[in-house]
């Protein structure tokens, strides 16, 4: 319906659908419009390199396989049921280009199965959503960023590479409320931290090795809430006091600060196993930073995070559960175990049956070698145990390893699928299909996951029925 | 049957129910439930709460401590139905969406309205409603320091800005006006750290917190909503604020405006500048004017989590407590904080604000006026209402209580002179049932008349009554038999309340405008669209269908 409202006809007999929200990246630009003729997306106006391979032309295989055999997207559900509904410990994991709706489902799926239910939050951003429960944290929506932030520190990232539209849609280039000259009204500093460098026509620039990196955002905190050690010039020394003290006053300054930083993992993993290192230290640094800088100036963290809806599956985590990740329901209530997220359990064998939901290709690589979905084809990577699997999102029958139970390709949220989802400062956004009507489509994710949902909750209620008779049947009869 | 709204107080009576109404009669094959020797009430109504918003979400997140001390495991209901599957959860103070609506109706409430809703959030909330089952739901939406409305009130054009409260309203899908704070939220946000008072000026002397009072105290009057405009007043918490909340009061007078968590508003400043209790000046006010209303927003001992739109609150309330602190300012709109906090019996501050909120219920003139509420979860969890129930009725344990508490700031209060007042079942039927329905304008609920939705608890009389207010036997929500014997046994999705008044289409021109400028939204994904309940009535909408745009 939401399509329908905004479709517009061109003279060439081309449909154009508008405005689109790109999940490129987390950025979640909604001004996109979308050209559709000869039914193929031809052009996503408005959409950066990112924005314009996420759309692609539209097409995604539609097809259901059931141990590499074609069938019928029914009968592959049935078969997926059966593997979770008989497994002992099973694993859902969210991948990206869900939609909220269909996240919800999937939530519920896990719940009834009593499994373990991740995302990609649980391999990446963990350790952002970590710091915030330890310390909290001081953020706003990108809107404050664009028409407040007078100064920028862009800590370690520079948004153009990995989310290259940031900087015109939101800072430091548009003009805002208190920023009326846009560029001009504003002091952007870069942290170049190691080779994660900030952007390149920084204002100012300070290099920091990545040993001092957590030493200087403490030494800024202290200086931020101490004015006297500003002032003396016999406080501690060290490389780190003094990249902090370059930085403070800059900081102090501002009348609405923003620090830009990435959740997102800093190197690319291609081809590495197992865990990113993670630096938890970083980012309770960060966040506590953040809360301290309000006693002296605004100031607000934007946190940068990858693209197809990563932090709607956050959302819709924790709004069923009270947890963002990474969540066992086993023992038949939500138990957060972020250290022991969906990677970890399948490394030590504790996951006999594996359901991926949304794009397994978005997978950051190492999960996927580690859950044996490898997109390269590889199927059970090497040493690894052989464990069941079905996918069931846009692209399965490309993405699943060959001997999946299951493999049920479905649209992509904001392609074919409509729906909401969250830009990555948790703004809710509603999805514009332009491919929803294309004869060729998949069906919805949505209502696939809702599909297994139900087959799966009969399942489970037959098993548990059937297991508890055969407990009444053991047990000595009660005396009366 | 306590009935107050249709003057039945503890009457025997027989309660017909069909297709999800009281009806006067049923066939005599109809299914009884034996309540003999029970008290029957209308489902229970909650006027101000914190149940579905990005911010309740917030300060979920914040909160993995907590959950993992309140497991909740999925409730064991009569039938298989696929719309309404068993859910686990999570509890403590801010608990998850399906728990939250279980543990609503386990309490006999079939009613919840979330207080503080950002406009541009909207539809994270109507999701959150929609996993929150059994209770009908809506929310009020925040525009106290709207950007767009405070440019308006600084051009003078006062009717716009009626008319954009109106379009706000139906393109959030929401039910009634909320002011928090207001304009000082825009001062936080521009680095103001004092306190506000009724003329400071928000960036302009056109602009100020009375004139953004009078013009959506106004709007929502002009619009004809079955709710007023509902004001959280400014300098919440700070010692000698009742000043400022009389002078709100004094500045809509004679205007229908609902004040709300009156307790967190009612202090006065003792001698040496520091806190005394001022419920006694606003309650006088308050019985003395009818065009007011308010809920008490109780302080309960234990743990709680303070959750608003008022961010500077937050701050202050970080920098005194230490604990930790989330601060989510929310652009062109408003502001969020959260900061879990712990009410203890021997704090001198907590236990006047426990003591200013008895005052204020035990010295209201008119319970159909001063209705109950915590602020869940800013006061104490709405799972404490028994315990406030108690407290209001039974004097000897209020008493016993009262002696336990830190006495340091009570010299003056009315509660430690002695107030004698005990409420009887009619009264809290009013305060939890009859009286929110009726400052809501919601017509079908609050009562058991013929028409009525078909929303009854029913308890059994027990000597204790905070066990009897905590365990209800039967609670029925829309005709359906949701917890029988006290147990959950069925979980059918509640309804949207919702309003959807006609407006100017001249807003929408301005406001594309406007948006192309400051916002990151497109105006054309602002709006939430496609809810399955049908709107409220308002004035405005009688007979003009509010105009949907694309």
């Amino acid at each position: 319906m939401t399509a329908a409202l905004a479709n517009r006809v061109a003279r060439d007999g081309s449909r154009i659908v508008a405005p689109a929200v790109c999940l490129g990246c987390g950025c979640a630009c909604d001004d996109i419009e979308v050209v559709v003729r000869a039914g193929r997306i031809a052009e996503a106006r408005h959409a950066c390199p990112l924005g314009a391979a996420w759309f692609g032309d539209g097409r995604v295989p539609a097809r259901a396989l059931t141990r590499g055999r074609e069938t019928t997207a029914d009968v592959a559900i049935v078969a997926a049921a059966e593997m979770l509904a008989a497994a002992r410990r099973p694993l859902v994991y969210l991948a990206p280009d869900l939609s909220c709706e269909a996240q919800r489902e999937a939530v519920a799926l896990a719940d009834v199965l009593r499994a373990v239910v991740d995302s990609v939050t649980g391999s990446t951003a963990i350790d952002v959503l970590l710091a915030a429960q330890e310390h909290g944290r001081a953020g706003a929506t990108l809107g404050e960023v664009r028409n407040r932030a007078d100064v920028l520190l862009y800590w370690a990232v520079d948004p153009a590479a990995r989310y290259p539209r940031y900087p015109t849609r939101y800072a430091p280039e548009p003009a805002g409320l208190a920023v009326p000259r846009g560029r001009r009204s504003r002091t952007v500093i870069a942290v170049d931290v190691g080779d994660a460098r900030g952007p390149v026509d920084a204002d100012a620039r300070v290099a920091v090795a990545p040993a001092d990196e957590v030493a200087v955002l403490t030494a800024l905190r202290v200086l931020a809430g101490e004015e006297a050690a500003l002032r003396g010039a016999d406080g501690p020394e060290g490389t780190a006091w003094s990249a902090a003290r370059q930085l403070a006053p800059s900081l102090r300054a501002a009348r609405y600060l923003a620090i830009v930083h990435d959740a997102e993992p800093r190197e690319a993993p291609e081809g590495t196993a197992g865990d990113v290192a993670r630096d938890p230290e970083r980012a309770g640094a960060l966040a506590a930073l953040s809360l301290a800088l309000n006693a002296v100036t605004r100031c607000a963290l934007s946190t940068l995070r990858a693209g197809g809806n990563r932090s709607g599956a956050d959302a819709v985590l924790t709004s069923q559960t009270g947890y963002p990740a990474a969540v066992d329901f086993a023992r038949g209530y939500p138990r957060y175990t972020p250290y022991d997220g969906a990677a970890a359990r399948f490394a030590r064998g504790a996951v006999d049956a594996v359901l991926v939901l949304g794009d397994a290709g978005g997978v950051p690589a190492h999960v996927t070698v580690t859950l044996g979905i490898d997109v390269r084809g590889a199927t059970a990577a090497r040493g690894r145990p052989s464990v069941p699997c079905a996918v069931v999102g846009p692209r399965a029958s490309e993405r699943a390893p060959a001997d999946a139970v299951a493999a049920i390709d479905t649209g992509v949220a904001g392609i074919h699928d409509g729906g909401t989802a969250f830009r990555m400062d948790d703004v809710p956004l509603p999805l514009r299909p332009s491919m929803d009507g294309w004869p060729g489509r998949p069906p919805e994710a949505h209502a696939t996951i809702r599909a297994l949902l139900a087959c799966v909750a009969g399942l489970v209620r037959v098993r548990d029925a059937t297991s508890s008779a055969r407990r009444a049947r053991e047990r000595p009869a009660a005396v009366p | 049957m306590y009935d107050p709204a249709n003057g039945v107080d503890g009457e025997v009576r027989d309660v017909c129910v069909s297709d999800g109404r009281i009806v006067a009669d049923v066939p005599s094959t109809a299914r009884v439930i034996d309540a003999r020797g029970m008290i029957v009430m209308p489902g229970g109504v909650d006027i101000h709460s914190h149940v579905a918003s990005r911010s309740v979400n917030l300060a979920r997140r914040l909160l993995p401590e907590e959950h993992d001390r309140d497991p909740a495991s999925a409730p064991d209901l009569a039938a298989f139905d696929l719309g309404a599957l068993p859910r686990s959860g999570s509890g403590g103070t801010v608990p998850s969406t399906f728990t939250t609506g279980y543990r609503y109706a386990g309490l006999g409430y079939t009613t919840v309205f979330d207080a503080a809703v950002a406009p541009i959030a909207a539809r994270a909330s109507h999701a959150e409603f929609d996993d929150t089952p059994i209770v009908d739901g809506g929310f009020f939406v925040l525009m106290g320091n709207d950007d767009y409305l405070l440019r308006l009130i600084d051009a003078g054009e006062r009717e716009h800005a009626r008319e954009y409260a109106a379009w706000l309203l139906g393109a959030t899908g929401g039910y009634a006006i909320k002011l928090v704070n207001p304009g000082g939220i825009e001062l936080w946000k521009r680095g103001a750290r004092e306190r506000t008072e009724l003329d400071t000026p928000v960036g302009s002397t056109r602009v100020t917190p009375r004139t953004i009072l009078e013009t959506l105290v106004g709007a929502a009057e002009a619009l004809g909503l079955p709710h007023p405009a509902h004001v959280h007043c400014n300098n919440l918490g700070v010692p000698g604020n009742v000043a400022m909340t009389l002078d709100s009061m004094r500045a809509v007078a004679g205007r229908r405006a609902h004040f709300t968590h009156l307790q967190f508003h009612a202090y006065g400043h003792a001698p040496d500048g520091g806190w005394r209790s001022g419920a006694r000046e606003l309650i006088e006010y308050v019985n003395a004017h009818p065009e007011v209303s308010g809920d008490v927003g109780q302080v309960m001992f234990g743990d709680a989590t303070t959750l608003t739109a008022d961010a500077p609150v937050e701050y202050l309330l970080h920098r005194s407590s230490g604990r930790k602190w989330v601060n989510h300012d929310i652009e062109l709109e408003t502001g969020c904080g959260v900061v879990p906090h712990t009410y203890r019996e021997r704090a001198a501050v907590a236990a006047l604000q426990w003591a200013v909120g008895l005052e204020l219920f035990l010295l209201a003139a008119d319970p159909w006026r001063v209705v109950l509420s915590t602020d869940h979860p800013n006061g104490g969890s709405f799972l404490s209402y028994p315990a406030l129930i108690r407290l209001l009725m039974d004097r000897t344990y209020r008493d016993e209580q009262l002696r336990r508490v830190n006495d340091r700031l009570l010299a003056g209060s009315a509660l430690a002179d002695g107030l004698a007042r005990e409420y009887t079942l009619g009264e809290i039927a009013i305060i939890t049932r009859a009286g929110p329905a009726r400052l809501l304008g919601l017509r079908d609920k609050g009562h058991l008349g013929v028409g009525a939705d078909a929303d009854v608890t029913v308890f059994a009389r027990d000597a204790d009554i905070e066990r009897m207010f905590a365990t209800p036997r039967t609670v029925v929500k829309g005709g359906a038999v949701v917890v029988e014997e006290g147990q959950l046994r069925r979980a059918p999705a509640g309804r949207r309340l919702h309003v959807r008044p006609a407006y100017d289409a001249a807003v929408e021109r301005d406001l594309r405008r406007y948006f192309a400028q400051y916002a990151t939204v497109s105006l054309d994904n602002y709006p939430v669209r496609g809810l399955r309940d049908a709107p409220a009535p308002t004035r405005r909408s009688s007979g003009a269908p509010a105009r949907e745009r694309g």
